[in-house]
């Protein structure tokens, strides 16, 4: 039996700091991927050799609502430079809403070795370093990934068993307004449901908790404490959710790369599934 | 290659709603960013020539949008399906 990395070894192999970061801005054995929620935000400034890809049209399956299908990914993977070898450095805006989104997708097609920039777009604009416009000349690569690993994707009748059996830890990670059901979606976002509300017996924990206000993540010891409050421990199942996806995706990353819980899944389906399901239960408080 | 220079971030509310105004000046241009702080979207983005300018045409912008955030009624209870 795989004897599992201490949180704090755990930690080292999946983030970076952005000081890590501009010390490896030309190494050729790492690829930095900007990935946004706001997709014109690479454009407008990012950080020197780092790629742009954009969560809504090349990380997702453009005509069934899906992941990227193993072929796009493969390709583009393989266009942006990247082979099976090579590290992978996430960063984005919202303190990595859609960086963690691709690093689940990545982890999902089995990638070694990804990272996130701790702190994001945001850390890296606030310490005032440099910016640029010019995108990186890149020379494909050939890649190949893995059969997808579902051992960290929730679908639909999973959940509904958690829910209805509590066979795992719901968490529901959403702003406390969309979880009672006062709103849809957050505020200036679209809204995407027909109710509003949570599903039973999912506990609420906004993702934005595991944050310090640099948007860095807070300690392994302030996390532990955190999920293990609403009953998230390591030695239970967990799925998250939110809205569409990407915001669970960041707790994800939190509950099994950093805390090392061994059994955490993404429900990438989340509210906007649910919620628009025709006679599914919605508890409200 | 341009640095990011004088970064501010504060808080405040629109239409009831907490928002987060980030502003700085890359060359000569300023950049304003406006989320909704919980969960932390990004809802709004301008430039200006001037810190001022940048965050006025935003605030306008969000101010606009945060308008339009529909509210359900309170809620009232739980509701189940038997069986699902």
């Amino acid at each position: 039996m795989a004897v599992q990395a201490s949180p704090a070894a755990a930690q080292q192999t999946v983030l970076v700091s952005t000081d890590w970061v501009s010390q490896h801005l030309n190494d050729p054995s790492i690829r930095i991927v900007e990935v946004d929620v706001d997709t014109k935000a690479y454009g407008e400034s990012h950080v020197p050799s780092a790629l742009g890809w954009a969560w809504d049209t090349q990380l997702c399956d453009t005509v069934r609502r899906d992941i990227i299908p193993q072929a796009k990914f493969e390709q583009l993977l393989g266009q942006s430079g990247i082979d099976n070898s090579t590290t992978v450095v996430l960063y984005g805006d919202n303190n990595n809403w859609f960086a963690a989104w691709a690093f689940w997708q990545l982890k999902v097609y089995g990638h070694k070795d990804v990272r996130l920039m701790n702190g994001g777009r945001k850390k890296w604009i606030a310490e005032g370093r440099e910016l640029t416009t010019d995108a990186p000349q890149v020379s494909s690569k050939s890649y190949k990934a893995q059969s997808p690993d579902n051992s960290i994707r929730a679908f639909l009748p999973e959940v509904m068993k958690a829910s209805s059996e509590k066979s795992a830890a719901l968490v529901d990670v959403r702003s406390p307004q969309e979880y009672s059901g006062e709103i849809l979606a957050p505020p200036g976002l679209p809204e995407t449901c027909q109710r509003g509300g949570h599903i039973p017996g999912a506990k609420s924990m906004p993702w934005g908790k595991a944050c310090n206000e640099d948007g860095t993540f807070k300690n392994t010891d302030e996390l532990k404490a955190l999920y293990g409050g609403i009953g998230v421990t390591a030695d239970k199942p967990a799925i998250a959710y939110c809205r569409i996806g990407e915001r669970s995706s960041h707790t994800w990353f939190v509950l099994k790369h950093l805390l090392g819980y061994k059994n955490v899944k993404n429900y990438d389906g989340s509210w906007t599934e649910w919620g628009n399901l025709v006679a599914a239960p919605v508890e409200k408080p | 290659m341009p640095k990011p220079e004088e970064y501010s971030e504060k808080k405040t509310e629109l239409a009831g709603w907490p928002v987060n105004i980030v502003t700085y000046r890359l060359g000569t241009v300023y950049h304003t960013t406006i989320d909704n702080t919980d969960p932390g979207a990004w809802v709004v983005k301008a430039q200006g020539a001037t810190k001022q300018e940048a965050e006025s045409k935003a605030l306008k912008d969000a101010q606009a949008l945060m308008e339009k955030v529909k509210k359900s009624k309170p809620p009232t209870g739980c509701t189940s399906v038997p069986g699902f």
